[in-house]
């Protein structure tokens, strides 16, 4: 139960942030149409924070998620216009990033290397072979059937959201059964916590932590897949920094950096709350606070300060930072 | 998995509570919506609501997109429309650029006006604007759907040409030159190195481009690293071509920290107050102007337009100039050097 009382704070945050949103935008927040498109603009963050989640309980931290999803992304894109099928080509952007999921692992796992070191190393690699495989520009292939894959107004219509959001919502069911109720998910957190004891109680802990990279790389992958959809076209730029927005939604989701905790569910609150941030402060009307009450005069003294349109991009910037300062600082009282 | 169930119950349980009240909220603001376009409709005044127009930038920190957002400022107020001035945080954002785009359309805006960042990611997005029956109004840079209202941008490929054509001059047909590229997929830039790339080749034979495979990036920080390898691997270097403000500010900075600026002849694109100090002290040989200012004047009266029903011109040309040090006194220069930003932006 400990781990439900952990999910409360970032929950209730996003039921806040939520809320705040509904009220001072009410005909474009709280509409199913930003709904679908919020779900939309998440599932590359929810996959990348699902994976995540495994290397940050296992004590470890991967900082190439960015680069494989452009990586991964380039490559199914490279794939379809090749001619092959979009089905092979969604596979091998999976697989590309499952690949430089075992490099992680193999450096980290087996050759020893800090997490951090490795990570940003492959991190490197896998941005340059992006722009190198796309002839350093941007890949646009031809129209396929998987092209509806996040088209946020799905064909058979009672399919309500993107296939993608369904399928992202069928792998965090998947993975947080995993890590919660599995003897893999025990190992994990176990030598999150406490790698020697874990080592003496006969945990594989190679094998395990090179695992968790493997499994975050395949993540990666798949959540490139999804964003080269999203764009319709491999841009190898694409995704740069996500690696931090990723980290943030596992923080946020109340995962212990040093290891050993960490909640699949918390770290996808995370993501959400990350994303509705940035959904809702493009949607806010200064002027529509006039039926809650608010005077003319303060609308106009928040438009003098903010403009007309909505909360600016660096609000949103430190709104976040502050989200992630407070998720640390949670963690560390409980901790005390 | 337990926890999980419970979990996503807490949310279901508080989301839909909100639906509820928002429904209700909903419902109320419709209902006065509907009374009051009623009570207009029987009195036969026609209640004046300014149309809201969604104008999307590439970026909002470059000084280009300064002056365009004043040019808007300016077409708002002589349309008689308000305008939602936002761009993405960084420039090369796609996903970022189509974000705003979703959140104008779930704002229900009645027109977009956008310069898109690249000419097939934002497709997608425009065509979900186009099915809400919201008018879209391109500008800056082109775009691979014929679903526009207007296209409102400076012909970028003539752009490249005058500054060639400078290039040879300046040169007198002979030299060595590089030319630094902006960013992958940029439409508007890419059309303007091909420009320049062209009519070096086919009318000064005697230039030698010894680079012209070199991408800036979207930040002056990224241009200036690029402009001072390229410096560095060529010692023997007469010309630099760079194809918009950012890259030509940070060729300029990076020739001046080398001491390279008496023997390399800068031709930029585009103004900005630095720039043009550079065109005076002789550290910029040229620079191809655009009009920004009257290119968010157009789009957004354009806009307008459509929205009002009138048929507009499917291309509008907001032509580009170019500024030496020896023209750039004159009146009509000076016009689209310092146009007036501080009357319209505060």
């Amino acid at each position: 139960m400990n781990a439900l009382k952990r999910l409360v704070g970032p929950t209730a945050a996003l039921c806040a942030v939520v809320l705040v949103f509904s009220v001072i935008a009410p005909e474009s927040f709280c509409t199913f149409q930003n709904v679908r498109t919020l779900s939309a603009q998440s599932v590359v963050v929810v996959l990348g924070a699902i994976g995540m989640t495994f290397v940050v309980v296992g004590g470890g931290i991967d900082l190439s998620v960015g680069s494989v999803i452009a990586l991964s992304s380039v490559a199914t894109a490279l794939m379809i216009r090749s001619g092959f099928g979009s089905g092979a080509a969604c596979l091998v952007g999976c697989v590309v990033g499952l690949a430089i999921g075992c490099i992680n692992g193999f450096l980290v796992a087996s050759a020893r290397l800090p997490a951090f070191i490795a990570t940003l190393g492959t991190m490197g690699i896998a941005r340059g072979l992006a722009k190198w495989l796309a002839g350093q520009s941007t890949v646009y292939p031809p129209e396929e059937w998987t092209s509806s894959l996040m088209a946020k107004n799905p064909d058979p219509s009672w399919m309500l959201f993107a296939p993608g959001v369904w399928l992202t919502i069928a792998v965090a069911i998947a993975f947080g059964f995993i890590l919660s109720r599995t003897v893999f998910g025990a190992w994990v957190t176990a030598i999150g916590s406490n790698e020697s004891a874990a080592r003496l109680c006969g945990v594989p802990v190679a094998r395990v932590r090179w695992s968790t990279y493997a499994l975050c790389g395949l993540l990666a992958g798949v959540a490139g897949v999804l964003q080269f959809h999203r764009l319709s076209s491999g841009d190898p730029t694409t995704a740069t920094g996500k690696e931090l927005e990723v980290i943030a939604a596992v923080v946020i989701g109340g995962a212990a950096l040093s290891g050993g905790f960490g909640t699949v569910g918390g770290s996808i609150v995370g993501a959400i709350l990350m994303a509705v941030l940035a959904n809702g402060c493009n949607l806010v009307d200064w002027n529509s606070l006039g039926r809650w009450g608010v005077s003319a005069e303060v609308a106009e003294t928040l438009t003098t300060w903010f403009g007309s349109s909505g909360i600016p991009n660096y609000v949103q910037e430190i709104l976040v930072g502050a989200v992630i300062v407070v998720a640390a600082l949670a963690d560390r009282r409980r901790h005390r | 998995m337990i926890k999980m169930i419970n979990m996503i119950k807490m949310i279901n349980m508080t989301t839909s509570i909100h639906s509820a009240q928002s429904c209700r909220r909903w419902l109320a603001v419709m209902a006065c919506a509907m009374s009051f376009a009623g009570l207009s409709a029987i009195s036969g005044q026609q209640e004046k609501v300014r149309p809201l127009i969604a104008v999307i930038p590439k970026g909002t920190t470059h000084e280009f997109w300064k002056t365009v957002h004043a040019g808007a400022l300016k077409g708002a107020s002589e349309a008689g429309v308000d305008i939602l001035w936002k761009g993405p945080a960084r420039e090369d954002d796609r996903d970022d650029q189509i974000k705003v785009v979703e959140s104008a359309v779930s704002r229900q805006v009645q027109g977009i006006v956008i310069a898109p960042l690249d000419e097939q990611a934002l497709v997608p997005s425009l065509k979900e604007a186009a099915v809400a029956k919201i008018p879209v109004v391109i500008f800056d840079s082109g775009i691979k759907w014929d679903g526009r209202a207007s296209f409102v941008a400076t012909d970028n490929r003539r752009g490249g040409v005058l500054a060639a054509e400078e290039m040879g001059r300046i040169l007198a047909g002979k030299g060595r030159i590089v030319v630094m590229r902006y960013v992958e997929g940029s439409a508007s830039t890419a059309l303007r190195e091909d420009g320049f790339l062209a009519t070096i080749k086919e009318k000064f034979p005697g230039i030698v481009i010894v680079s012209s495979d070199q991408y800036g990036g979207a930040t002056v920080d990224s241009a200036y690293r690029v402009a001072e390898n390229l410096l560095n691997r060529f010692a023997d270097l007469n010309g630099m071509y760079a194809p918009n403000e950012p890259t030509t500010y940070a060729s300029m900075k990076a020739l001046k920290d080398l001491g390279r600026g008496t023997s390399v002849h800068l031709v930029g694109f585009d103004a900005s107050e630095k720039l043009v100090a550079g065109l005076r002290d002789g550290s910029v040989d040229a620079l191809v102007v655009q009009n920004p200012f009257r290119m968010g004047e157009l789009a957004v009266t354009t806009m307008a337009k459509v929205i009002r029903g009138e048929t507009v011109q499917r291309d509008v040309d907001t032509g580009c100039t170019l500024v030496t040090r020896h023209n750039i006194d004159e009146p009509a220069i000076r016009a689209v050097l310092e146009p007036p930003i501080a009357q319209w932006l505060k």
